[in-house]
């Protein structure tokens, strides 16, 4: 435990003492205030429908919410594994007496901890609103659960992609291409007829989860599918870093 | 305590290559080992397997007695590495990073402190702790990789090339660090320098092409190497009595039976002062009628090597 956190705290201290941090930051604090300015203004209009909230349409209701997610996943990632394996500096973590599971929990973290401080800093928006208007937290609380539970399921795709090559270059597009296809999944809805691969189908899609996620809803099975999902891919990533140590 | 290194018949195969091919050495404890060789001859695959990164093909490596193989865990907590390239995360100021590397190699918060101060002073990089790692000259990286190869006091070293790409003056430095550090630890260092070797080693294990050349004190291998010569010959008759033989030769050092395939005996002798007996083998086995089936110079592979090192510094 000891070790993922020197670990993890080594990850995150790169990643905030490099300029990208604060440049990343702010364009996604300057589009993400953006999205919220819109939506106020829609929601203001008094021929807008009285029910809708605004957790329903900030987490995962707009084509720019999408795009953050799907575009800063492979930005933080990028750089955790290729980096490392392109300066070298790999060798001494993988000769550090530390666990394969730990290095990679650690990059993982580090990256995933980033994007939630990026879409924590958000909640400033919902305070400012509060002033001016009622709402309910609840959907808010389980759209950040969602948002973040998301995050982990795309960042844990970045690292495995940034494990498998030692271009930052190659791991971002690697990752955007198997983010987007994962993404893509859910929107296969449209062509199929049968109830049963729809109802597959809709379990796969991450972005139906993540609807259920900002009307409030709090289910285990979109919890369990993220979860696993994260798992799968930080597993894999462990097989990839350690297999030069097993005997073939 | 067990012997820091051994190292058994280690081979490594890549697809269409070998590194190395069954190579076999051992560091006894206090020693300074050195793993001399040219470039490419497999001298940093030997220390990737040592430290855990790489698996061999076969044989097998024991690090104070725990089978790399086994328990990788248990031998990187024993060991201090110095790879050959160097990189650090240049945007961690050196301070900051060995505490990093402190933790991480499992030395208690309470001795955290000393180690560091020990390690710092240790390699003399006291002057450039609060600074940027990526701003430091090529000469402080090394140090501060070498001071968090100390960190956890490790009773055990290798360093990879340690004193490559530094200007003289940091190469004596080096050295004498290393020569110091001897006296608390086992060292295992490669390069590819021979006078470095002769400077601060005990031993030396020369490496080309995969295979070990020879293993002995640089003192030995350097006569060795100026007056021997060895000549190669495979004789019919019992070994015994035909090894007898050729010992009473004048001139021959040394003789050693190498193999035995249908009743002949293959020998490999070295011959003080370089000469060259291969006459003298001729009338022998006229003499003792010994059917003769080979008699060569050998390709003196330790000489080929030698000279390559020599030559190029």
């Amino acid at each position: 435990m000891g070790n993922l956190i020197a670990l993890t705290q080594r990850e995150l201290k790169s990643f905030f003492y490099s300029p990208i941090a604060y440049v990343a930051g702010a364009l996604f604090l300057l589009l993400q205030g953006f999205v919220f300015w819109l939506l106020v203004l829609v929601m203001v209009d008094p021929r807008a429908d009285p029910g809708l909230s605004m957790a329903q349409y900030f987490f995962g209701g707009t084509f720019f919410f999408w795009f953050a997610v799907l575009l800063i996943a492979p930005l933080l990632t990028m750089r955790t594994f290729s980096e490392e394996k392109r300066t070298g500096s790999i060798e001494l973590l993988l000769t550090a007496p530390v666990t394969d599971a730990q290095v990679v929990l650690a990059k993982f973290l580090g990256a995933w901890l980033a994007y939630v401080v990026f879409w924590l800093s958000t909640l400033i928006f919902f305070f400012v609103l509060r002033r001016f208007s009622a709402f309910d937290w609840m959907p808010v609380a389980t759209g950040y659960l969602g948002t973040w539970l998301l995050g982990a399921v795309l960042i844990a795709v970045g690292v495995l992609a940034s494990s498998l090559t030692r271009n930052q270059v190659i791991a971002a597009v690697l990752s955007f291409v198997a983010i987007l296809l994962l993404f893509s999944v859910g929107l296969l809805d449209i062509f199929i007829r049968d109830p049963e691969a729809s109802k597959l189908i809709n379990y796969l899609s991450l972005m139906e989860h993540l609807r259920d996620f900002s009307k409030g809803f709090l289910d285990t099975r979109p919890v369990v599918f993220y979860l696993s999902l994260t798992a799968i891919c930080l597993f894999l990533t462990g097989r990839i870093i350690g297999s030069p140590r097993w005997r073939s | 305590m067990a012997t820091p290194i051994v190292v058994n018949n280690l081979t490594k195969r890549y697809d269409t290559a070998v590194a190395l091919a069954g190579i076999s050495f051992d560091v006894q404890p206090g020693e300074i080992m050195g793993f001399l060789g040219p470039n490419g001859a497999g001298k940093t695959t030997t220390m990737r397997i040592l430290t855990g990164m790489l698996a061999p093909t076969e044989g097998s490596v024991c690090i104070d007695g725990i089978d790399v193989g086994d328990d990788s865990l248990a031998v990187r907590r024993r060991i201090g590495y110095l790879p050959e390239h160097i990189s650090l995360y240049p945007e961690l100021r050196v301070q900051e990073y060995l505490e990093y590397r402190a933790h991480i190699k499992g030395v208690p918060r309470s001795d955290r402190r000393a180690c560091l101060q020990e390690a710092i002073a240790q390699c003399d990089i006291a002057d450039v702790s609060r600074k940027l790692i990526g701003r430091l000259s090529r000469g402080y990286r090394q140090r501060v990789a070498l001071a968090d190869c100390l960190l956890a006091r490790p009773k055990i070293l290798i360093l990879d090339e340690p004193t490559v790409g530094l200007d003289p003056h940091q190469i004596r430095q080096t050295r004498e660090l290393i020569t110091r550090l001897g006296q608390q630890a086992t060292i295992l260092l490669s390069t590819h320098i021979l006078p470095e070797v002769e400077m601060i080693c005990h031993r030396v294990a020369i490496i080309n092409q995969g295979r070990i050349v020879a293993v002995d004190s640089p003192a030995h291998l350097r006569q060795r190497l100026q007056g021997a010569r060895v000549i190669r010959t495979q004789l019919k008759g019992e070994a015994s009595a035909v090894e007898a033989a050729l010992r009473q030769l004048p001139g021959v050092a040394r003789v050693q039976l190498t193999g035995q395939t249908d009743g002949y005996a293959a020998f490999d002798l070295e011959v003080a002062n370089g000469g060259d007996i291969r006459e003298a083998i001729f009338r022998l086995a006229v003499e003792q009628r010994f059917g003769l089936r080979e008699l060569s110079q050998a390709q003196a592979t330790l000489e080929d090597v030698f000279i390559q090192l020599t030559t190029k510094e």
